[in-house]
């Protein structure tokens, strides 16, 4: 419950403040945003299979988080930015959807 | 978050446990369950113990789960009891102030704030091109240079055929203009326009009819070596191809028969003409010994207002082009 409040207040905040986002973490912060959901995804399958532990869930989503941007960073260095981050968010989209249809199967059994 | 609060309380060997037990063994052990479950006496006792020491526990038959590391077959059996809805509904609420909640909500935040920031940014109007990437703004960038440059082109293109419009309507109206002040020039000579100048008014009198053509025609013809530009006599243009003949006692002019006296109004030099006439062996002497009166008076505006249609040639063509 606390977890979705802090999501809803991070949606909130983020459309009252609308802060600039700095020229460096720029073309970082949508592919560490998608790299979030799918930790969150997947930790939200895990609290349904009854596995969720709150260490494995940090580690994960910062370490997504984080090799999202390093491979964008080092797709941007070899020249390959796009294709790659395009990469990065097909892998991550897949893993949602599959996250999300365990989450289904849970939650509404089909 | 039920095995969270577990960890919580007990740190090394129940999360070690949980994370050792992910999913390769969690199938099986699912489907063993039946066999698997543990008297209902030793999970209840369980329950008991681990139930006193931890407040948290208070949500009832979650405590069944929370047992020891040796409890875990008895944790996968209560586990299995409740639903994944279940689970989410008591995830949900009642709200737990857990550090794990904590530390999960901080991470949440993040992602909202970040969410709703990338969102916020991508859909301002002139920030299309904020999020793009470096490659992208060069490429875009070319793009943008060539297309200015194609249009550069083209405008430079239309600019030059407007000029050229330009300096050739301005050409065309330039002939228009000269033909016309030609039109005007060639008018006066052939008796087309109507002309007006400086000249002289000459008028013999002729009482006694004894004036023939010849002597007219001669006047004409010094008026003319004098520079006569514009002549006509009692109302007829002289032009060109005018004739004089003899008609009775008067004269007539193209045909036209005219009578004395006659007056011959001629655009010239004055100055010229007036001598011209008057030189002694001249018009004016050859006229009065045949008693007719010559008077030569010079003006500073002579008009010739008389005209004659323009007569196109049957036979003569312009040799010029």
């Amino acid at each position: 419950m606390i977890a979705v409040l802090g999501l809803v207040v991070g949606v909130v905040a983020g459309l009252l403040v609308r802060p600039e986002v700095p020229a460096v973490v720029e073309p970082y912060l949508p592919i560490a945003v998608v790299a979030a959901l799918d930790a969150v995804f997947g930790g939200l399958r895990a609290m349904l299979d009854g596995i969720f532990d709150d260490k494995v869930f940090v580690v994960s989503f910062l370490s997504n988080v984080v090799v999202a941007a390093l491979i964008v960073f080092l797709g941007d260095k070899l020249g390959v930015g796009a294709q790659l981050s395009t990469g990065v968010v097909v892998v991550l989209g897949i893993r949602i959807f599959s996250n999300a249809a365990a989450i289904r199967r849970h939650v509404f059994r089909a | 978050m039920r095995t969270m609060s577990n960890q919580d309380e007990k740190p090394e060997n129940g999360r070690s446990a949980d994370i050792r037990d992910e999913q390769p063994e969690r199938q099986p052990l699912r489907r063993e369950l039946p066999e698997e479950v543990p008297p209902p006496a030793a999970a209840a006792g369980a329950d008991a113990a681990s139930g006193a020491e931890d407040t948290a526990r208070a949500e009832g038959a979650a405590g069944a789960e929370d047992t020891a590391a040796d409890g875990r077959s008895a944790e996968e059996g209560s586990e299995a009891a409740l639903t994944g809805r279940q689970r989410l509904v008591k995830g949900l609420w009642p709200p737990r102030f857990t550090r794990a909640q904590l530390v999960v909500a901080l991470l949440l935040f993040g992602l909202g704030f970040g969410l709703a920031v990338q969102v916020a940014s991508n859909s301002d109007n002139d920030s299309a091109l904020r999020g793009a990437r470096q490659e992208d703004l060069v490429r875009i960038l070319d793009e943008l240079d060539d297309r200015t440059q194609r249009l550069e082109d083209e405008k430079q293109g239309l600019e030059k055929q407007r000029q050229e419009l330009e300096n050739s309507s301005d050409q065309a109206e330039e002939a228009r203009r000269q033909t016309a002040e030609k039109e005007k020039q060639l008018g006066i000579l052939a008796g087309t326009v109507g002309a007006q100048g400086p000249g002289i008014t000459m008028t013999i009198e002729d009482t006694k009819g004894t004036v023939q053509a010849d002597m007219l025609l001669d006047a004409i013809q010094e008026l003319r070596a004098a520079g006569a530009e514009a002549i006509q006599i009692n109302g007829v243009r002289v032009v060109a191809s005018t004739y004089l003949t003899d008609a009775g006692k008067s004269v007539a002019v193209d045909g036209n028969k005219i009578e004395a006296p006659y007056r011959f109004q001629v655009i010239g030099k004055p100055q010229d003409l007036e001598p011209a006439l008057n030189i002694p062996g001249g018009v004016v002497q050859t006229l009065e010994k045949e008693q007719a009166t010559v008077t030569v008076e010079r003006s500073d505006k002579i008009v010739v207002d008389a005209l004659r249609a323009a007569k196109r040639p049957d036979y003569a063509r312009s040799s010029s082009q």
